[in-house]
Formats: structure tokens, sequence, C-alpha cells
């Protein structure tokens, strides 16, 4: 059948160790193969290109409710990047939160493979399902809600981890989702009287339980059912000065989880998570605190939620947190909650390089980047389009791999934020290797894709081709170039075919939506009891709540044997 | 300098940013003729719309001689020159621009002047709703430049306005002014309700009749005259109010004491 | 005898889920759980209104043909059009609404939805300030005071309040049925005294009678345990009869009335004595519960939407509603109509940007209402073809809106011969979505829930999304011969 070749490209495989070597890439049926018949297979010579596995996004948010509905209540956001339809492509809108056939052709153009969405309300999960189905290009997966889930804090307060488990196995199936989200656990369900928690030890009022019970319960939950991501939170304060300590407190709290080497938790956008000082005028980077834990402990992974300074849009399900956005700023503001399960809220926001709190987020992200000493376990996000929108990430590569680029930006920022930023005095610049681990080996690796992120025989044929000649050009001081060519894929190939060539998309693909089917020993009973308990919690009947196989355009379950 | 005549009834909605001084500029007919416009789904030239030649006067650098009332976004972002449209002109007239003129012998369509920074605007007839008021969404309006309307503006003008003068000879429709934070309008003859809701700065005046203006607006004092802008004061006597409380509002409303006496009622809180 | 349970009503926005559904020989026979409005659409939907043939007009009449020269005919209408319109949406279900899209978005047409005629000014609102809002089920099991402003639930969507609010029990609110079936039981009482009186059987005692209802005077009942009710109305509507509390705004005031509370909330003066006809006393002490609260949330229908204010009555509505959420927990939502209005919303959304009123004549989706949305671009007569599918709008759009839509070839995709249906030059007959057809649909707050099939639809009659699909099909096939031959 289809047989491809790339011949000759600058590989950059960290899964399997390879650094920049010259080598041949031979697909066969969309998958990663040893040697492909040279004569009959389609050819592509990457002399003088790099070549990685399809960049892995580990946290965008690109479909469900609240995204539609941060593209519904943002016309003016649209009207400034219109995309006109071709024989190929549907049209659509852009910039901070685009519509969803943008969505794909523009990660796929940067030579992105593999998304996941992380914040799915279960109740709303067929919405989620049906945007993905619209997302084209891309292999994608979303995170269901659970950490104020009503049926978590009632077992985990009851200290049933077992029947949590099941539940929580129970849920993964129903909601056809890949991995636990927590936010603000404890302030979800507090934000629905309007109240929250402010540290991990309160109790969330009508249930007994507290942030770190209900984050160490799951993180227990995760391990039981062999899930293949850790689990994946947002912490409480997110966003206020001062949250450095909880963010500690919380990375500490899952220490006693962790029995071997490997992470028991992610801790997404932590650049929002890494704030000192005790108000907005005294704010400043704890991100020495917190990469000093990190460097020291091998139980945590993070993603940086870089800011961009640009008008973008932000969504969580941390209502409370939107909420005092909304106090700060006083733009329009949604706010979502689900019944039984989350909140939720959106607002616009423009970071801006003249604030000095702006400018200190901005270094964050870069500061904790570049002090964490192993790139394995940190990762390139935005947490699109909280701190900006994806179609920025070429920026952030280039601020992580140039020094140059770093001073470029800074010395246009605030003159307060410049004095309070740690980055004159870190010098490191990651190589395109140490890019290639945070922008896709280690995001898979964390995400569990055995056949992601690197370029193995075995693996699926997501590959990345870059403009990027590593021995002519240096690209800490080239940046600008290397901004472009990120920017811009030579190729982008998807299950072996050709998406993207020279930035456009040449080839629609319909990507698959993964999803854990987890097996526990024994089910859970869907008995009469269990479709009243429903009936009483919520307003769907049972039978209605699941998505359904159909709802998957291109389905691919990957099936998990639960130690329960 | 350009004269341009419809070669006919327009049916379908016709988009002609291009019909514009600085895009105009330095170019000869023939590369006028093929700039490209839309009619209804179809890209066309601006040639096949339009018959153009040439006037060997200086100004106005476009005449349009016609009714163009479904051509829209004409004057677009323009930065300086002069248009001269003598018949209707359709939406998004003049919008964002920045420097030049106007001219407008007939009625406007909605979104006239549409965060305009700067120039002036002349409309003979009425203008359609939305005047001078930014895309939907959006919470910054006009910020500075000068809007003159003999005739009525219709509902929700001058939205979120930041700055410029708007001078209506006619009546107003309700929600002028919604929303704004500076700024100088004012209406020679009667004024729709909701007027200046949600304002946090700036001054409306009305010289003719108001049947209420909101109850979030209380009575500061009556004034006998009030500034337009530098070349041109009202004759009062004005009620002032100060509005809109529902946004802690430090904005003015100056309504005409003698064509409002059942405003009597509030001269007791003074 | 196959009883279908969860069955999803297919009517308003409530989108009840709970419906049981006997099925006898591929017609439905008994129902259960449904109000009067869901029993008589599944009971009633096979009247002698059902169209079950495509038709063509010829020579002024309509008369059958077969599937393909209709699609091909109806394609080939669309494919020469310059600005042809896609209108309706609201009644069928989402995989058919995203055809809708990809149909315009080939056509270079506007794609609109019956937003326009109903809750369009709640989303142009959303777009000015936002809109704190939840889920029904955080109104069940949270909100201690519920607000119907503008909409009468009791006749449009009947099972709102025991489903979801007042008389339903949540986690932490009770049902306040028991209470109103008292009060009910009360008046009736009152009233068999009055009549006694009438008839002499009794003395009359003038202090004896008090209202069951306020209209006008001050909200002593707002004081009371339990979930409250308070419905503000231009008239005294049949939800204003089991109010706690009912407030008579003069017509076309409501934003004066909202405007007002929003300063009260914050806690200012005002200089006036009446607002919209309602003492400021009054409003003072309702001022008062909403801030003194658990939980509160303000529904609302085309009582704001299209009284004089339009969308700016939802702004002031939910911009007091945020006002709201400094002091206490509070909510609002659109009682949308349709039941699968707001699933157009979503589709359209997602794939183009934009809620409704989408053009695509650039070739890129554009958003103006007033501009884009199809009832202007009809009054101005800008269009030369319309295709409606799963609306009405020749019952319901302004009679010169209608006038100008006739002047030019109508399409109509409907199971019934309604009123646009009688003016159409094709008609396609089609499948009853939730009945005939499965598919999804998005409740009133956005929640999706997947509508069944319990019954076959007739021989050949298609579902909408088939329908589309062939006529995508045939535009696609027309427009590449066009530019062969070009």
């Amino acid at each position: 059948m289809t047989e491809l070749l790339i011949k000759n490209g600058f590989v950059f495989d960290p899964s399997n160790g390879i650094n920049g070597e010259k080598m041949d890439i031979a697909i066969k049926n969309g998958k990663i193969v040893e040697s492909v018949n040279e004569r009959k297979a389609k050819k592509i010579d990457a002399t003088g290109l790099t070549v990685m596995p399809g960049g892995v996004d580990i946290h965008t948010h690109i479909a469900g409710a609240e995204v539609n509905t941060g593209r519904l209540m943002r016309p003016e956001d649209h009207v400034k990047d219109v995309v006109r339809k071709t024989a190929i492509t549907r049209s659509g809108v852009g910039y901070s939160v685009p519509s969803t056939f943008v969505t794909g052709y523009r990660y796929s153009k940067m030579g992105y493979t593999t998304i996941m969405n992380p914040s799915m309300p279960p109740l709303e999960a067929k919405h989620t399902h049906e945007e993905l189905n619209d997302t084209p290009l891309l292999d994608k997966a979303s995170y269901p809600l659970l950490g104020d889930w009503w049926f978590v804090l009632e077992y985990l307060s009851k200290g049933n981890l077992a029947e949590c488990a099941k539940y929580v196995a129970w849920m993964m199936g129903t909601s056809k989702g890949y991995a636990i989200k927590i936010v603000n656990p404890g302030g979800l369900e507090s934000w629905g009287f309007g109240r929250n928690v402010h540290s991990i030890d309160d109790e969330v009022k009508n249930f007994c339980i507290t942030p770190r019970e209900i984050m160490c319960g799951l993180a227990k939950v995760n391990k039981m059912l062999n899930l293949p991501h850790s689990i994946h939170l947002h912490t409480n304060n997110l966003g206020l000065p001062g949250n450095y300590i909880t963010t500690l407190e919380t990375m500490k709290a899952l220490e006693s989880v962790a029995t071997d080497d490997k992470p028991v938790a992610h801790i997404t956008h932590l650049q929002f998570s890494s704030f000192a000082g005790e108000g907005w005028g005294s704010m400043h980077s704890a991100a020495e605190e917190i990469s000093n834990y990190i460097n020291s402990h091998s139980h945590i992974t993070f993603d940086m939620g870089q800011v961009i300074f640009t008008d973008t849009t932000t969504m969580t399900a941390d209502g409370p947190f939107e909420y005092t956005l909304y106090e700060l700023s006083g733009h329009k503001w949604v706010n979502s909650d689900v019944e039984t399960e989350t909140s939720g809220g959106i607002i616009p926001f423009h970071y801006k390089r003249n604030n000095a709190v702006n400018t200190t987020q901005w270094s964050i992200g870069l500061e904790l980047a570049l002090m964490i000493k192993d790139p394995w376990k940190m990762f390139m996000t935005t947490d699109h389009p909280n701190g900006g929108p994806f179609s920025a990430y070429p920026k952030i590569i280039a601020w992580l791999t140039s020094k140059k680029a770093r001073s470029a930006t800074l010395k246009r920022c605030s003159k307060k934020g410049q004095k309070r930023s740690l980055l004159p005095t870190i010098d490191r610049e990651l190589s395109l290797y140490e890019l290639a681990i945070v922008t896709r080996a280690g995001q898979a690796k964390a995400l569990g894709l055995a056949s992601k992120g690197h370029l193995g025989v075995g693996a699926d044929a997501d590959i990345a081709i870059y403009n990027v000649n590593p021995e002519k050009i240096d690209i800490a001081k080239t940046y600008k170039k290397v901004r472009r060519a990120f920017g811009n894929a030579a190729y982008t190939i998807k299950d072996g075919k050709i998406a993207v060539k020279d930035g456009e998309v040449v080839q629609h693909v319909d990507g698959k939506t993964m999803w854990c089917d987890v097996q526990t020993a024994e089910p859970v009973k869907i008995d009469d009891e269990m479709k009243r308990k429903f009936k009483e919690y919520w307003t769907v009947e049972y039978d209605n709540y699941p998505v359904y196989d159909h709802y998957l355009k291109v389905p691919s379950p990957i099936i998990v044997k639960a130690d329960v | 300098m350009i004269v341009l005549t419809p070669l006919k009834k327009f049916k379908f909605p016709v988009y002609a940013e291009c019909i514009n001084p600085d895009v105009f500029q330095n170019k000869s007919i023939a590369e006028i003729a093929v700039l490209p416009v839309y009619e209804g789904n179809k890209q066309k030239k601006l040639g096949e719309l339009f018959k153009i030649e040439e006037n060997p006067a200086e100004t106005p650098n476009i005449t349009i001689n016609g009714d163009v009332g479904e051509v829209r976004r004409i004057g677009e972002g323009m930065k300086n020159g002069e248009i001269l449209i003598n018949g209707n002109a359709g939406m998004h007239l003049g919008e964002k621009m920045s420097g030049g003129k106007i001219t407008v012998n007939g009625n406007a369509g909605g979104w006239t002047g549409s965060d305009m920074k700067g120039g002036i605007i002349e409309i003979h007839g009425d203008a359609s709703d939305y005047l001078a008021s930014p895309y939907r969404g959006t919470s910054k309006g006009m910020h500075g430049g000068k809007i003159t309307v003999d005739g009525k503006v219709g509902s929700d003008s001058a939205c979120y306005m930041h700055g410029g003068v708007i001078k209506i000879k006619g009546d107003a429709g309700p929600f002028l002014g919604f929303s704004m934070s500076d700024g100088v309008i004012h209406v020679a003859k009667n004024a729709a309700t909701r007027l200046g809701a949600n304002m946090r700065g700036g001054k409306i005046i009305v010289s003719g009749f108001v049947e209420e203006v909101l109850p979030t607006f209380t009575i500061d004092n009556v004034k006998p005259k009030v500034k337009i802008d530098d070349t041109e004061s009202v004759q009062g006597p004005f009620y002032v109010f100060l509005g809109d409380l529902a946004e802690k509002g430090s904005g003015k409303v100056f309504v005409s004491k003698a064509n409002n006496p059942h405003m009597r009622t509030y001269e007791k809180f003074l | 005898m196959p009883i279908v349970k969860s069955v999803v009503c297919p009517i308003c926005g409530c989108l009840c889920d709970d419906i049981e559904v006997t099925v006898e020989n591929n017609e439905v026979v008994k129902m259960k759980n449904g109000c009067a409005i869901c029993e008589s659409k599944f009971l009633g939907y096979k009247g002698e209104h059902r169209v079950h043939q495509p038709m063509i007009r010829k020579d002024g009449k309509l008369v059958p043909v077969s599937m393909d020269e209709a699609v091909h005919k109806a394609a080939e209408t669309l494919a020469n059009a310059n600005y042809p319109i896609l209108y309706g949406w609201s009644s069928t279900s989402c995989e058919a609404q995203r055809i809708g899209v990809e149909l315009a978005e080939e056509l270079g047409g506007v794609l609109d939805n019956t937003s326009v005629v109903c809750h369009g000014p709640s989303i142009l609102g959303i777009q000015e300030v936002g809109i704190p809002t939840c889920t029904l089920g955080q109104i069940r099991h949270r909100a201690d005071l519920i607000i119907y402003w503008g909409c009468d639930p009791w006749s449009a969507h009947p099972r709102h309040l025991e489903r979801y609010t007042s008389f339903t029990e949540g986690k932490f609110e009770k049902s306040e049925w028991k209470a109103y079936m008292q009060k009910v039981k009360a008046h009736a009482g009152q009233k068999k005294i009055e009549s006694a009186e009438r008839r002499g059987f009794v003395k009359y005692h003038p202090h004896a009678h008090t209202q069951a209802c306020l209209v006008s005077g001050a909200p002593q009942t707002l004081k009371k345990e339990g979930r409250k009710l308070i419905v503000i109305d231009v008239r005294k509507s049949m939800t204003a009869e089991m109010a706690d509390y009912f407030i008579q705004v003069e017509p076309n005031k409501d934003y004066e009335l909202m405007q007002a509370l929003r300063a009260l909330v914050r806690d200012q003066e005002l200089d006036v004595d009446k607002v919209a006809g309602v003492p400021v006393e009054y409003l003072e002490e309702v001022a008062d519960a909403l801030v003194n609260c658990e939980f509160g949330v303000i529904f609302f229908g085309m009582g704001l939407t299209q009284t004089a204010g339009k969308f700016r009555n939802i702004e002031v509505a939910i911009s007091l509603v945020r006002d709201l959420n400094r002091r206490t927990k509070f909510a609002i939502m659109p009682m949308r109509g349709h039941f699968n209005v707001a699933g157009a919303n979503v589709v359209s959304a997602w794939q183009s940007g934009y809620p409704f009123g989408v053009d695509f004549s650039l070739g890129y989706p554009r958003y103006n209402p007033g501009e884009t949305t199809c009832m202007d671009v009809l009054l101005r007569d800008e269009n030369d073809a319309s295709l409606v599918i799963a609306a009405d709008p020749g019952a319901n759009f302004p009679k010169r809106a209608v006038e100008n839509m006739v002047k030019h070839p109508l399409i109509v995709i409907d199971p019934h011969m309604n009123a646009t249906a009688m003016l159409a030059d094709i008609l396609f007959p089609s499948a009853f979505v939730g009945i005939e057809v499965e598919g999804t649909a998005y409740r009133m707050d956005s929640v999706p829930l997947p509508l069944k099939k319990v019954v076959e639809p007739p021989e050949g009659i298609l579902s909408d999304e088939e329908i589309l699909k062939k006529i995508l099909e045939e535009v696609r096939v027309i427009k590449s011969q066009k530019t062969e031959a070009a």
C-alpha cells in the first residue's frame, strides 16, 4: 500500500536517543517500519531539514462547551483573522478561539499531530466529541473533569478508594475520556454557592473532604486503574500572589502516593501557580523555589502555561478564578457551572508588555522551563488560549532556544517587570534535541502514548519536517528563522500521509479520538438503584448520559487493565 | 478627480472598500477599473459595476453620482482625500477612517463612521442605526473626528464613544451614546428613550423633547448654555443630569428646559 | 408492545428526556410523563398535513416528482444563486445542521436560524457582557430564588417548574409543590366563601378577603422559608398565578426596571418614586431579596428579547445578575423555544465561529446582525433564492419579508405542509427528528442529548440530513461542471 521514505534528514528522536543523526525514515500503512522498497515508495528529500516526531500538545482548550461559548461571545476576536475556503479546506476564523477546522489546520501547519483537550465536563462530553470530530489532521483525546464530581467527593470522604476507582473507570468509558482532570479541587463545588477554598486543607462545605484528600485519593485511584497518564492537576489558589506555597504543599502532599520513580501528578500551566508576593504590587516570581523542588523530586511533571503579550481569551473550569479576573479587568464575563460535576468561566484578557505583573508572568513561564534540569519533566504549552493562542508556539520555541530572543522581548517590557525577571541570570538555551523532548517526546511519554512522540519502528507515522539545518544555522543566533521554520512546517505527515507541505494544507486526514477503556475486575452495576441515584443527581436520564460509540468519528479505544 | 456612476441598480450587496482616495491615488483609470469588488457571492471588477471617468477638478478625489445604498465599506480606513456621494450610501461608510472628508447628499446606511479616529463625515439626509458604533462585542467606539447629520439617526448610535463630536439636526433613536466615556453629541430635535444608558463620561445635549431619562440619572443643576466644541455652543437653559449610576458613571446629559416641562418635577431635588 | 424509555421529547427547549413511548405496529399508541404539547406531537404528527412526496411547482401548482428531479432542480437553483439564504434549522438534528453549514459555505450564501426571531437578542447581549449561567441541575439543587421575567413557562415550557425549578427536589433545596397546593386549596376555599356570600348563604366579611397573589402590594411573601418564586410580566400570566410575588411592569419599560434594580443592588439612591409603574420602596425590598438569597436565577423570554430595547434588555438583565454575583450567587438563562435552536447556534459557532446570521458570500464567514441576518436580507430584497428547513418563516416573518421571499425560488424541507411549504417552489418531505430519525439536540442550557428513533418514517421519506447531503453533492457536481465549461 502507501509507502513513504523520508531521506537524509537530521533526525531528532529523543525517545530512541537519536540526536541529529542523518538517517532515513521509512513509512508503510501509516506506521514507521524498518525499510520500504525504495524504488516504489514516494520519496521526500529531507536533506538539510530537521525531522522530528509530530508535535504533541498535552493541554490545549480547543473543543467543547466552554470553548464554544468563548467562540460565540467573541465575534470581535474572529473578525481580525478570517480564513478562506479552498478546494481542500473549510473556511473559518482564527485568533484566540479559532473555529474547529482552522484549529486542525493551524496545528498541522506547525507540525503538530496529537493534541489533548484538557477540560471536559462529563455531562457535556458529547459536545466535546462532536467538536473533536470536526478538528481535522490531528489525533486527539479529552480529560473528563472529576475533581469535584459528587461521586468522587462522596466515596473519597468515606475513604472508599475501591468504589471510587470503579466509578472513575466507569466515567472514563462513559465520557470516552483519557485522563483524570482535577481543577481547583474543592473550589468548584464551593463555587456552586459562590464560595472557594483557600488552602489544601480547607473543608469543602457539605462534603466533609479537603482538597488534599481529593488529590491524594484520585492519585491513588489513578494508580489502581493503571491509567496511562497521571492525574492532570490545576492547583488551588491559581493566579493569586503568594500561591507558590499552595503549589509546594500540593506537590509535597502527593509525595506519599509515589511508590517508584514514575510521576503521580502532572501540574498544568505551572506559571499561573508560581507567584510569590503578598499582593499585586509585590508580586514576583517563585520559579526558583518551585523548580528547586521539582529538580529534587521525580513524582511531578508539568507544562509551562506560557503567557504571550496579546489580547486573548481565558477559559478554565476554575469558576472562582475567572470571577477574580472579572473583578480585576471588568471585561465581559461568562460563568458556566455544570450540575454535579464542575464549574467554568471565560473572560477575555489582554497581557500587556508595559504591565509589570504580565511581564513577570511572561518571565515565570520561561524561568520554570529553563531552570528544570531534566527536560523530560517539562512541556511547552500556553494553556491555549489562556496564556495566548497556540499559533504563538514558534515564539516560545525561539525564547527557549535563544537567549538573544528572550532579551529582545524583555527589554521592551515594563521596567519594573524587567528588574524582577530572573531571565538575565539564565543563559541556558535548549538544543533541538531538548526541544524535541519538551514539544513531543516528553509529552507523549507522560501521556503514556506508546506509539506517539518518537520515530522508532512501530510508531504511528506522525512526523514533522522543519526548514532548519542544524549544521548551517546557529538556532540561538538566528532565532527569527527558527520562529518561521517552526511556524510553517516543510512537511507534516499524519498517518503516513502528507497533510501539510511548505506550511499549506494539501490533504485532508481524519484524526482518531483516543479514549481509555478501563477494565476493572467488577464493573459498576447499572441497576435500578444506580439509575435512581442518577436521576437525583443529574437532570438527565442514565440512558441519555453516556457518549455512545457513534459519537466518535474515528474511535481509538485503549484497553487499560485496572488493579481493582 | 474620479467620477463613478453605477451601471445599474444593485440588488445584491456590493463590497467596495477599494473606493477610497488612498487606494485610487496614483492609479490610472485602467488600474482603477480592475480593482476587486464583490457583488453577492461573485468576485467582480470595479469597472464592471461602475462607469469610471476622470474629472479635471482636483477635489473631491472621488465623486459618486447615483444610488449606492447597496455599496458597503466606501471610504473604509481612509486617511486623507475627499469623497462626495450624490445619492444614498451603503453600510460601513467611512468605517475606521482617520482623516479626510466624506459628504453624502442622501441617506447613509448602518455603521456609518464606525470606529472613526479622525476626519469628517457629513450626511445631508438621514443616518441609519449604529452611527459611529463599533463592531459587535467591542467596547471601544468612535475615538475622534466629526460627524454631522442633517436628518435623523436610528437607534444605538455613538455606542462606546470615547472622543470626537457628533451633531444631529433631526431626531435621535433610542440608546444614543450607550456606554459612552468621552466625546460630545448634540441633538437639535428630540431624543428617544434610554438616552446615555450605561454612560461613564462625555456629554449628550438635547435641544428638543426627551420623554424621560433613565431612573439611574440624577439631576445636578441647570446650565444656561453648553459648549459642543471649539466652534459652537448651544443656548439653554438645560437641566443637567449625571449618570449612569448603574455604572458609577459621571456622564452628563443636558436636556432643554423649555421643551421638557414635564421634567420640572426634578427641580425639587436641586 | 414495546415501551421505549428515556425518550427525549423534540418540542421545546426543556428537552425532557424521561418520556416513555409505547409503540404498536409502527404507531405511537401511548405516552407517559410528557406534557400536553409533547403528547399531542407524538400522537398527532401523522396528521393530514404530512407531505408524502417531493414536489415542484409547475404552472402555479405543486405536483409530485421524483427525488432525483427535485434534488437536481434545488441544487441547480442554489448553485446559480448570487446571494441565497439558508434559514431555519431549529427543529432538526445537529447532524443535519452540520451539513447546512457546509452547504451554505459551498454556495457562498447566508446561513441563519430562528434565533433571529427569538433569542438572537440574548446572544447579542452575551456578546456585549458575557453571561453568568449554569446547567439546569444547578438550579434544581441550589436555587432558593427563582425569577421568570417576560416568559410564561406554564404555557410555553410546561414541565420547566416541575423538572428544574420551584417544584423539584434538589440536594440543597426542597420542592415548593406542597406549599403551592396549600395556596391553591386556600384560594379555592376562598372562592367558595365568596360565592356563598354572593348568594347570601354567608354574611359578607370585607376583611376576610385577602388576595392569593399580590399584584401591586409590597413583597411580604418573599420573607418565607424555602424556594421563592417571583414573576415579572406585563400581565398576570398562568405562571404569575403561582408566584410568591408578581411584579406587573409597564409594557416596554423592563430596561428601566432592571437598570434601577442594578443601582439599588449597589445601595444607591434614586431620584424617582416609581420605575416602570412599580413603587421604588417595593423595588428596594425586591433588591434585598435578590441580595440575600443563597442562589438566585432569572429565566427570561420574549418579553425581554422582543420588546423595546431588545438585546439591550438582555444586556442589562445580564449586568444585573453579574452585579449580584458580587454579593451572592446568581445565574441567568434564556428560555430557548425550539428544541434545537441552541444546537443550531452551537454547531454554527464551532464550524464558522458565529452562532447565526453567518454570511459566506465573500469566501469566509462574516457576522453582523442587521447586515447578514436573513430577516434583514429579505426586508431589503437582496437575496435571489431561499432554502428553508425545520422552521416556518411563512407564518412567523413580517409580511414584507415573506413577500420578498416568494419573489424568488423557494426550496422547503419539512415534514408538514406548513405555511412556508405552501409557498414553496420545490418541496422535500422529511422525517421527524426525535420520532422517526435519531440525532443530537442541545437543551436550553446547552446540554447535548441523544434523540431517539421510536418508529420508522413513512416509505420514501428521508431525514433532513440525507436530503441535505444529496443536495450538497449535486451542487458540487453542478459547480465543477461550470468550472470545467468556463
